[in-house]
């Protein structure tokens, strides 16, 4: 049986769609074929360290100008790569139509020389980049640090082309040698943007810096002969223990793993919210925004909210009150930020229907057609099932105190949107230690900066090798040969 | 135009179906399809117009919906509940020793009166059941989850004992004679492979078994392990694994109290190996060759017959004996021939098998041609997996299985099972029966789903990452 579409393999600019074997997307439900991994593993990695050289060489005012051919390339419209991508992703992925089609039409702005000039300025550091850094020690020896590319495979998440784009963009700009192992929920989008470089750059050092291929995760088969440190020097992973656990195992001295978990994101909405309609209104509207982006689909999405109203009557009844609204502003968003969702989570309404019924701990406002829905809580505690909140499925919980909320914040907590600012201020050295890693303006959770640290770490700097050259000059740096001698003579 | 006469059978078809087929298989299975719909159809308008007077939940659903009565199979379907119903209370209300709330939210789910219950002082889960078992008709069955509830599902006594009495029928009678005096009393001792006690799932039957096949004679009852598991922990358990799941072991708060009781688990599966020699003991030397009922899982029965033939012991119990298996494999991969293994072992002529979820009166028994026959006070449904919309009763249908057990009285009897299942509605058995039935491969739509997936999202979803907490796994079987 054929597949639906074919992702072809990316090898360093040629094209490949021989040897081709079938894949499942989701229970069999739609295939798709790609080249058969395990014939062409060999050729993925670089043959030696060396053949780093010619990309070291490539300065960084051709690095802007590959990118922002690639950044003009990228025009949905115009771009047939990307309107294959696009059609493949319209099976393989949840998201509607509308909203995948947005996803690409936001890629060009990525790519532009001021965009590049920031990230590699604030992520990195130009001068690191492109030359030896000078610094002094406090012991007299001059150092100087530059930051290398690295052999690197990364294992990008799927739900959004952006993630297969920024991962392209942070790779080039730090030099590295990228092997992308493409998401079966987005399969062909990496494919897309670098069949685009190898049409504006061919040949190019870039270009020949880039594979892109699918294969299942976990494949013996392919992963044991790539995940060796000979071959490559880091694997950046996203994705929880299922996709990690594939990568942990080659895991040792020589190839490390950049580590991005799946995370969640939570919102805290203060008093001052409740103080007037029009505050709750604007506020409803905010936060139904960081609900309900792409569905609600990524890490960065709100998912519970706190609303500190007390959890007396009036609280309560504000909290009720805050639900109606934000659940008004939620069906109301335009298609290309959020639609009802085409595929609606079965488990996760068994619960909400289970809770509409439950109506001394739980109110719950729309949901009937599967639309979305907001369960408002009426007690201090989110509903057990939290963690399967998704496809504009929201929970507010009303508080009485901060406490409350810290004790939700955890390891895995990403974003949190606050209301107003004053709050965040309040907050932010005391969030962090709990775990959250990012605190944003209610109504910003998924507008998420790409030259900012994420995780609470900075991707791009880990991605590098940090080499440093020093010159020590005898007279000034006390060389142990000399403590030697001075040892004798005593 | 209803009779009064036919009204009589109606209702002793519904309230007592046992007395209506005389305590006959043959009877139960041999009514005609048209006769048995029509019957069926009754009992089920009349059973609804109860629930929703006495079932507050049934009530609300049916006002919301605007369902007054029912008139044709289909129209129930919008009133199922699916397992989610009977875990909706709030996990903390267990934390803060809320009891009292508890059994306000199970009031909600019984025709029973439970507003005279006394809570007070009640320390735990196992401590709230015995107060229900005292102090009502109420006989609760619980099962753990993946979101750190336990689902608690209203059964009572009565359903109890008329459920075992039902297990007895389908076990020693045979579709095609009409029952002898013997296999209407037979006499058998109880293999019972697993825990003596508990509270948890299927070993609250532990005790059902006791009474229904030994009148409650403890020299007849022979249990795999001695001791009792203890809900409480399981329900700290579970609630270890859905904090693990969310990120949040670190801000877990354990009842002192139960997290020493730890140190007891832990011994207790220390002692194990021994307990499973004195079974194994206990069989060889003093059961051998005698009638028995065992019951277990595929898994269950196959370790247990490994372990049986590991120690020497094969064709042990009489052939005439009674074994009752089926409930999927649960994840586990069992060899090809584990068949033989488990026949090996116990020596006996058939293997029977059932199929069913806890929310059912009974299982459904599979016939000679491997189909699970539906029992009759119990109306079958296929889904849309995923709309739960009713498929056509005609043809053959795949999909989710659900039912309306008329003979439900002390919860609603409307649920919608995790179950992937195929009915041939045209079907007239080869066996002889003339009940619709399920084929024999039934899978878990969670056990199909996740098969060959490997999207990779940055959302943290449901994951255990934990695998210290996955200690209790072995008891969920």
């Amino acid at each position: 049986m054929s597949g639906a579409y074919t992702v072809p393999l990316f090898l360093r600019g040629e094209v490949i769609t021989d040897d081709l074997v079938t894949f499942g997307t989701r229970s069999g439900a739609t295939q798709f074929q790609a080249p058969d991994m395990a014939r062409y593993v060999e050729q993925l990695p670089l043959p030696t360290p060396m053949a780093m050289a010619d990309l070291n060489d490539v300065g960084f005012d051709e690095i802007l100008d590959v990118l922002e051919a690639l950044g003009n390339a990228l025009t949905f419209d115009t771009n047939p790569h990307l309107q294959e991508a696009y059609e493949a992703a319209v099976l393989a992925n949840p998201l509607p139509p509308d909203m995948l089609k947005n996803s690409y039409q936001i890629l060009p702005p990525l790519f532009t020389r001021a965009n590049v000039l920031e990230l590699a300025e604030t992520q990195v550091g130009l001068d690191y980049l492109n030359g030896w850094v000078p610094h002094a020690l406090a012991d007299g020896r001059e150092l100087r640090v530059r930051a290398f590319g690295s052999r690197v495979v990364h294992i990008p998440a799927g739900n959004g082309g952006l993630v297969s784009a920024v991962t392209i963009l942070r790779s080039v700009i730090t030099r590295c040698d990228a092997i992308i192992k493409a998401p079966s929920n987005d399969p062909l989008t990496a494919v897309a943007i670098a069949r685009t470089l190898a049409d504006v750059a061919p040949n190019h050092p870039i270009t020949k810096h880039l594979a892109v291929a699918y294969w299942k995760g976990g494949d013996v088969a392919v992963e044991e002969r790539l995940y060796r440190p000979e071959h490559v020097e880091k694997i950046v992973a996203w994705g929880g223990l299922a996709s990690v656990k594939h990568v942990t195992r080659y895991i040792q001295p020589g190839l490390e793993m950049i580590a991005l978990d799946p995370k969640r994101s939570a919102t805290i909405i203060g008093r001052e919210a409740f103080g007037d309609d029009e505050t709750m209104r604007e506020v409803a509207r905010r936060a139904a925004v960081d609900i309900g982006v792409a569905n609600q689909e990524g890490c960065a999405n709100a998912r519970v909210i706190y609303a500190m109203t007390g959890t007396d009557p009036t609280g309560i009844a504000n909290a009720n009150k805050l639900g109606e609204l934000i659940y008004e502003e939620l069906v109301r968003l335009p298609a290309f930020i959020s639609t009802p969702p085409p595929q609606p989570n079965r488990e996760l309404y068994e619960h909400v229907e289970a809770s509409r019924m439950t109506e001394d701990f739980y109110q719950v406002i729309g949901g009937e057609q599967r639309e979305g829905a907001v369960i408002v809580s009426q007690f201090d505690s989110p509903v057990d099932y939290s963690a399967m909140l998704s496809g504009r499925v929201a929970n507010i919980v009303p508080v009485d105190g901060i406490d409350k909320v810290t004790e939700a914040v955890t390891a895995y907590t990403q974003t949190i949107g606050i209301y107003p600012e004053s709050l965040k201020h309040e907050l932010r050295d005391t969030l962090p230690l709990f775990g959250a890693q990012r605190l944003t303006s209610l109504g910003y959770a998924c507008s998420v900066p790409i030259a900012a640290p994420q995780d609470a770490i900075e991707p791009m700097r880990r991605m590098c090798k940090w080499i440093v050259e020093e010159t020590c000059d005898p007279d000034v740096v006390i060389p142990l040969w000399r403590l030697g001698e001075a040892a004798a003579q005593v | 135009m209803t009779t009064k006469q036919s009204m009589v059978t109606v209702e002793q078809f519904m309230d007592d179906p046992i007395a209506y087929f005389g305590e006959s298989l043959t009877q139960m299975h041999s009514i005609p399809r048209d006769e048995l719909e029509e019957l069926q159809r009754q009992a089920m308008a009349i059973r609804f117009d109860q629930h929703r007077q006495s079932i507050e939940l049934v009530g609300k659903l049916a006002d919301r919906l605007g369902v007054t009565v029912l008139d044709e199979f289909n129209d129930v379907v919008p009133l199922f509940f699916s397992h989610t119903a009977f875990k909706s209370y709030p996990a903390a209300l267990v934390d803060n020793k809320r009891f009292d709330l508890m059994t306000k939210w199970l009031g909600k789910l019984t025709s029973h009166d439970l507003s005279k219950v006394d809570t007070n002082g009640c320390n735990g889960i196992d401590d709230w059941i015995d107060r229900l078992d005292e102090q009502t008709p109420l006989e609760v069955i619980t099962s753990s989850g993946t979101t750190g509830t336990l689902s608690i599902i209203p059964k009572d006594k009565h359903g109890a004992r008329e459920g075992m009495q039902l297990w007895k029928i389908c076990l020693f009678q045979t579709f095609g004679t009409e029952p002898t005096f013997e296999q209407l009393n037979p006499a058998v001792e109880v293999i019972w492979p697993n825990y003596a006690k508990g509270k948890l799932g299927h070993l609250r039957i532990a005790n059902m078994i006791k009474q229904g096949f030994t009148g409650n004679d403890e020299r007849k009852f022979h249990a795999l392990y001695p001791d009792a598991i203890d809900t409480d922990l399981m329900f700290l358990a579970s609630k270890m694994r859905a904090a693990a799941s969310r990120g949040e072991l670190d801000r877990l708060v354990i009842d002192p109290a139960l997290a020493a009781r730890k140190d007891e688990f832990i011994a207790m599966q220390a002692r194990q190996p021994e307990d499973l020699d004195n079974f194994f003991t206990t069989i060889a030397e003093k059961l051998r060759g005698k009638r028995v009922f065992m019951i277990g899982t595929y898994g269950l029965m196959y370790d247990v017959a490994k372990a049986g033939l590991e120690r020497g012991i094969s064709g042990v119990f009489a052939k005439d004996s009674a074994i009752l298996t089926g409930g999927g494999n649960k994840g586990a991969v069992l060899p090809d021939d584990y068949m033989d293994v488990i026949h090996e072992f116990l020596g006996v002529d058939r293997i029977q098998e059932g199929y069913g979820f806890s929310e059912q009166s009974a299982f459904h028994w599979a016939c000679s041609e491997g189909r699970y026959n539906v029992q009759p006070w119990v109306i079958p449904f296929v889904l849309d997996p995923d709309t739960s919309e009713p498929l056509p009763r005609t043809g053959r249908q795949t999909g989710r299985a659900a039912v309306y057990d008329v003979l439900l009285k002390a919860h609603w009897g409307g649920v919608i099972s995790g179950d992937e299942v195929t009915i041939d509605w045209d079907l007239h058995c080869p066996c002889g029966q003339t009940s619709v039935a399920f084929e024999h491969d039934i899978i878990r739509y969670s056990e199909k789903q996740g098969v060959d997936d490997d999207r990779i999202t940055c959302a943290a979803t449901h994951e255990v990452h934990n695998e210290a907490v996955n200690f209790m796994k072995a008891f969920e079987s």
